[in-house]
């Protein structure tokens, strides 16, 4: 694995910004996959062996996916909407596993731990650089059991929702009132339709 | 369950062979690799090949010879079998451990449901020498994660045919196992009584109703507490069906008491079918009817009074899409009957399991 430095820059790049976020992420990613020991996870044959999973959609995720080299796209990076700054690193080969979670007093002691600097935001930066392991961070040992359908791998399930047609994959869909459905069928869905707009994509009006 | 195997198969199927032979071979066990203080755990796992480089790992964990499994065609190892054997059986709303541990599967609820279980042919695939899978009982409402069965084949080492039979037994009758998912639904409440109407005892039906709907997301839309007038509980259950109600509970005025009216006043609301009665204790005086699709539950007092009733065996099948009807009701018998013990445990009890 890349020294921190490193490893922060290109995260940094990667992201877009630097920021504190960033350094408890490339942290906590280092410190994880050091304790499942996975040393090189961004590249064969580890990159087959770690899965993420990530409670929040903030900063340090993407510092997180940086450094382990896990992506939605390949189903190694798992998001629980939890909101807490805290990710699991789970080695599929060892079935070792532990949840790392920033720590509320790391905020508290960013000036203690970078007196000099006036600016919040750099000082969290750099404070974070600094501080200690068990002051950043609190580790646990977990046991996640990862269903089939969670895994890695080629699709192993589809079924086509009996309401609008669309195919669902990996056990997403839901068996609701006899029916096979998708989970907007059966649950709602997070957008609504626009008659209107839809007439102009069926008319190439866009 | 008594079943023939044949263990001179596995026996044949290892041989012990020099660590340094054994690279392209498969595992017959797993090998443990204990650093103290700091990890016990599988270095190597049962059917895993061996490669070239693990040659040096497995020496230093001080192996110099190894079972491996040399397998024909037409047999299978048992962590192959038993994922065949899961994806067969598990139906919608069902997933499997993607690893199988000591040989075994788990299969768990994908989400919050009801689970269904076709008992005839779990037991026909019981029937078949070499496989095996026990779960809980059909109809138990389960939450996401929960453990539904447990399956695996039994030798080590599977014959294809045994398990191309199993496997054929369970797409027949697919699903064996399935999870019914919940529809948050809009109830209404007509709390019946002379004495809760005028005032002289506390109405203490509605939380109980409300806290039980709320478990599976459901929520009381509305509440009222009427007389034992059976034209009102009548009038008030037709209003309620005009409305956007999907399930009408009533609770109390189900005994034989002259002012109980409560089922008079149902049935003369123009519903379809009236199943009064049910083999349950506490329960007996349970009502279930349906207008169309809508239920209308009559609970009587015995709800107020234990903990589970039968109300909390139809609850979650009403919720599931599930229409009861007389003869699921009397179907409950075996196992309809409440303990009452000091500290409830429902569901992990018998009570309500068939």
């Amino acid at each position: 694995m890349q020294d921190f430095e490193t490893l922060l820059k290109g995260s940094a790049e990667a992201h877009g910004h630097l920021c504190p976020g960033q350094v408890v992420g490339v942290r906590m990613a280092m410190l994880g996959c050091e304790l499942i020991e996975l040393d090189n996870p961004r590249q064969l044959p580890q990159i087959k062996k770690i899965i993420v999973y990530v409670e929040i959609d903030r900063c340090a995720t993407d510092a997180i996916a940086y450094v382990t080299g896990v992506k939605l796209g390949r189903r190694s990076l798992k998001f629980i909407d939890n909101g807490i700054m805290a990710a699991t690193f789970v080695n599929l080969e060892t079935d070792r596993a532990f949840r790392i979670r920033s720590t509320e007093k790391s905020r508290e002691l960013a000036a203690e731990y970078a007196p000099e600097i006036r600016d919040k935001h750099l000082q969290q930066l750099e404070a974070y650089k600094r501080m200690p392991t068990d002051l950043l961070f609190k580790i646990q040992a977990v046991d996640v059991k990862i269903p089939i359908h969670n895994m890695p791998g080629p699709t192993r399930f589809k079924a086509t929702c009996r309401n609008c047609g669309t195919v669902v994959r990996d056990k997403k869909d839901v068996y609701q009132n006899g029916k096979i459905l998708c989970r907007s069928c059966a649950f709602g869905a997070y957008y609504e339709l626009s008659k209107e707009k839809n007439a102009n994509i069926k008319n190439k009006n866009l | 369950m008594l079943k023939q195997h044949d263990y001179s198969c596995e026996k044949d199927c290892f041989q012990k062979i020099k660590v340094e032979n054994a690279v392209g071979l498969t595992l017959g066990h797993d090998i443990t690799e204990v650093r103290p203080g700091e990890y016990k755990g599988p270095a190597f796992r049962k059917g895993y090949k061996v490669q070239e480089s693990d040659l040096c790992h497995l020496m230093r964990l001080g192996k110099r010879h190894l079972y491996v499994l040399d397998l024909n065609e037409n047999q299978v190892h048992e962590d192959e079998a038993v994922i065949e054997l899961a994806n067969a059986l598990a139906g919608p709303g069902v997933t499997f451990e993607a690893r199988p541990r000591e040989g075994k599967i788990q299969l768990i609820a994908a989400y919050d449901g009801l689970i269904k279980v076709q008992v005839d042919p779990l037991t026909e695939f019981n029937l078949i020498p070499d496989v095996m899978c026990a779960s809980i009982h059909n109809n138990t409402p389960v939450k996401k994660s929960r453990r539904l069965a447990g399956t695996r084949a039994i030798p080590l080492v599977i014959e294809r045919d045994i398990l191309d039979q199993a496997v054929s037994l369970a797409t027949a009758s697919f699903p064996i196992f399935a999870v019914k998912a919940f529809n948050a639904v809009s109830a209404r409440l007509i709390i019946t009584g002379n004495e809760v109407y005028e005032g002289l005892i506390e109405d203490r039906f509605e939380a109980i109703i409300s806290r039980k709907l709320a478990a599976y997301g459901s929520t009381l839309a509305e509440t009222v507490i009427l007389p034992d007038d059976q034209d009102q509980i009548s009038s008030t259950v037709r209003r309620f069906l005009e409305m956007d109600t999907d399930l009408i509970i009533t609770t109390g005025g189900m005994s034989v008491d002259p002012n109980d009216v409560t089922r008079l006043g149902i049935q003369s609301a123009g519903v379809d079918r009236v199943h009064y009665g049910a083999a349950v204790l506490p329960g007996a005086m349970f009502l279930l009817a349906y207008k169309e699709n809508t239920p209308i539950v009559g609970i009587p007092a015995c709800g107020l009074y234990h903990p589970t009733t039968i109300f909390d065996l139809i609850l979650p099948r009403l919720l599931a899409g599930e229409r009861p009807n007389a003869r699921d009701l009397a179907r409950l018998a075996h196992g309809g009957l409440c303990l009452d013990c000091a500290t409830c445990r429902y569901p992990a009890c018998s009570f309500g399991k068939i």
